[in-house]
């Protein structure tokens, strides 16, 4: 209790700094840690060397003497890579006030459990044996957390979306900046109709249920914007009840893994190319972290699923315009509408909040900026290789780094998703509310999937050639 | 009557939002969000109303606390 009263005391010493806000968000210590690695691996580029080694990853395997022949060849590469992010993220998570004596033991276990993931995913026969590393992260975590049960100590290095952001900012490098000018504005408008009609669905079928005002408006943003970010950014902009937001983030929980799990094997079983599938995931799923398993388990099914179209990043990129660029960014916008609308048209509470337009930038996740970024510098360093040397020169030496950071960090988020959801620590939701908030996935997903699949599908299918 | 901004949520005793009392009040917020989040800006949980607010939020029970605002 002492330390939080000292973590609370030292956020308010922070608070008063106007540049606080870029050392006490883990959105900004994102984009220190990613474009940190990047601005290194280019560095080193033009320089004629590569960030390579350190950027190590498990190669395709057959049998477990090549996976033992593996260690023993870049042992030292894997304890290097330990001690990059133990140091990256540890810094970071100091500067949030996480104590690195309790960050570096929980995070070296995420990390041998990340390493064994990623191996396994490597497996000649992982495919055939539906072993998606995300998947396979996810169901042991989750099988671990609700029976086992997960000791506390772990907790401080299982930041999900700590490692969520990074991996995101990282995937900015792999994304031109012209391939989001081009498919931004259809991201957009698509996330914008699926958004606005998931978001009347449930905050109007809550109300029709009774449900208070508030609650509605909470349950509407964690299924329409950004998942449990949308819900606690509005539930805080609206002054909504402590029990109203638990219940946001708990169906939002439920239903984004259950829908990590259906939405890649409807898509399978249809077919789809990972361009369109990676569209209708990034507008159908409700989280990042989510989201990203889903369609990084996707990506993975091209070129081993016999029928699906596209390359495996296709629908990663896909997802991340949709989700990212056309949901994730408005959210400063619907809180402080919604706040704007609780303050003057809704009953009082007892709380007076002072709506202002400032909770747009104040609210907007800022981990988009370094994605942005990101893609502007890497366009802007291989803008004078042609493709043929792009792929020989940059891609090797620049880019499959880069890819390979982004592989680690997404995939201690999804270990982390499983690893962190005690379903019995969640709150009692009761019937209403999920009523409500089913409505609202029936829409979203059979909208998502229209959008995605009929109406731009031709132009979601180019992403992904 | 009109309460200054040093009088605001933020300041109070009641409030708490150092980013684990958050998590801890809120099962299932750090699976797949964080409290570290630019998205929750400085918002907290009222222990007098039991709610969820803004830090920039005022009420009639404020009592000087931390100074977050």
């Amino acid at each position: 209790m002492a330390e939080i009263a000292h973590t609370a005391h030292s956020q308010a010493l922070s608070r008063r700094s106007p540049w606080g806000e870029l050392f006490r968000k883990e959105d900004w210590w994102a984009i220190w840690i990613g474009l940190g690695l990047i601005g290194v691996a280019v560095a080193l580029f033009a320089g004629g060397s590569s960030i390579k080694w350190i950027a190590v990853a498990p190669q395709k395997w057959s049998h477990l003497s090549d996976v033992t022949q593996q260690l023993k060849q870049h042992g030292l590469q894997y304890a290097a890579l330990f001690l990059l992010w133990a140091v990256a993220f540890g810094i970071g998570a100091a500067a949030l006030g996480i104590k690195i004596s309790r960050f570096l033991p929980a995070f070296l276990l995420v990390y041998l459990a990340a390493g064994v993931l990623y191996f396994l995913g490597q497996w000649d026969q992982a495919a055939h044996y539906n072993l998606e590393p995300p998947l396979v992260a996810l169901g042991i975590g989750l099988l671990v957390s609700n029976t086992l049960g997960v000791p506390r100590w772990l907790d401080p290095g299982m930041r999900v979306e700590f490692y969520i952001k990074t991996g995101i900012v990282l995937l900015g490098a792999g994304l031109p900046l012209t391939l989001i000018a081009w498919a931004g504005p259809v991201a957009i408008v698509q996330a914008a109709i699926v958004s606005l009609a998931t978001f009347g669905a449930i905050y109007f079928a809550a109300i029709g249920l009774g449900l208070d005002r508030r609650l509605a408006a909470t349950l509407g943003t964690g299924g329409a914007v950004c998942g449990v970010s949308g819900a606690i950014a509005v539930g805080g902009a609206v002054g909504a009840k402590k029990e109203q937001v638990s219940i946001a983030i708990s169906l939002v929980v439920v239903w984004a893994i259950v829908m990590i799990f259906v939405l890649p094997l409807v898509s399978r079983a249809l077919g789809l190319s990972t361009g369109v599938a990676g569209a209708w995931i990034g507008t159908s799923e409700f989280a990042d972290a989510a989201g990203l398993a889903a369609a990084q388990t996707y990506g993975g099914y091209a070129g081993s699923v016999p029928g699906i179209a596209g390359t495996p990043d296709a629908a990663v990129s896909a997802f991340t315009l949709m989700k990212v660029i056309g949901r994730d960014v408005w959210i400063g916008v619907w809180a402080f509408v919604l706040s704007l609308i609780a303050t003057t048209r809704w009953e009082r509470t007892g709380v007076q909040n002072k709506s202002s337009a400032a909770e747009i930038w104040n609210r907007f996740p800022k981990f988009v900026l370094g994605f942005l970024v990101a893609s502007a510098v890497l366009t802007l360093v291989t803008r004078g290789f042609d493709y043929a040397a792009y792929k020989k020169e940059v891609v090797p030496a620049l880019v499959a780094p880069l890819q390979a950071f982004r592989t680690w960090a997404f995939t201690f988020a999804f270990l982390s998703i499983g690893l962190t959801t005690r379903i019995r620590e969640f709150a009692s939701i009761g019937a209403r509310p999920f009523y409500a908030f089913t409505i609202g996935v029936v829409v979203n997903v059979i909208l998502g999937f229209v959008l995605s699949t009929q109406v731009f599908s031709g132009f979601w299918n180019r992403l992904g050639q | 009557m009109r309460q200054t901004v040093s009088a605001s949520c933020g300041g109070c005793k009641h409030f708490q939002n150092a980013a684990e009392q958050v998590e801890a009040a809120l099962p299932g917020l750090s699976s797949l969000s964080s409290a570290y989040a630019a998205v929750r800006c400085d918002d907290g949980i009222c222990a007098v109303h039991e709610r969820y607010i803004a830090a920039s939020s005022v009420c009639p029970a404020f009592e000087e606390g931390y100074a977050f605002a």
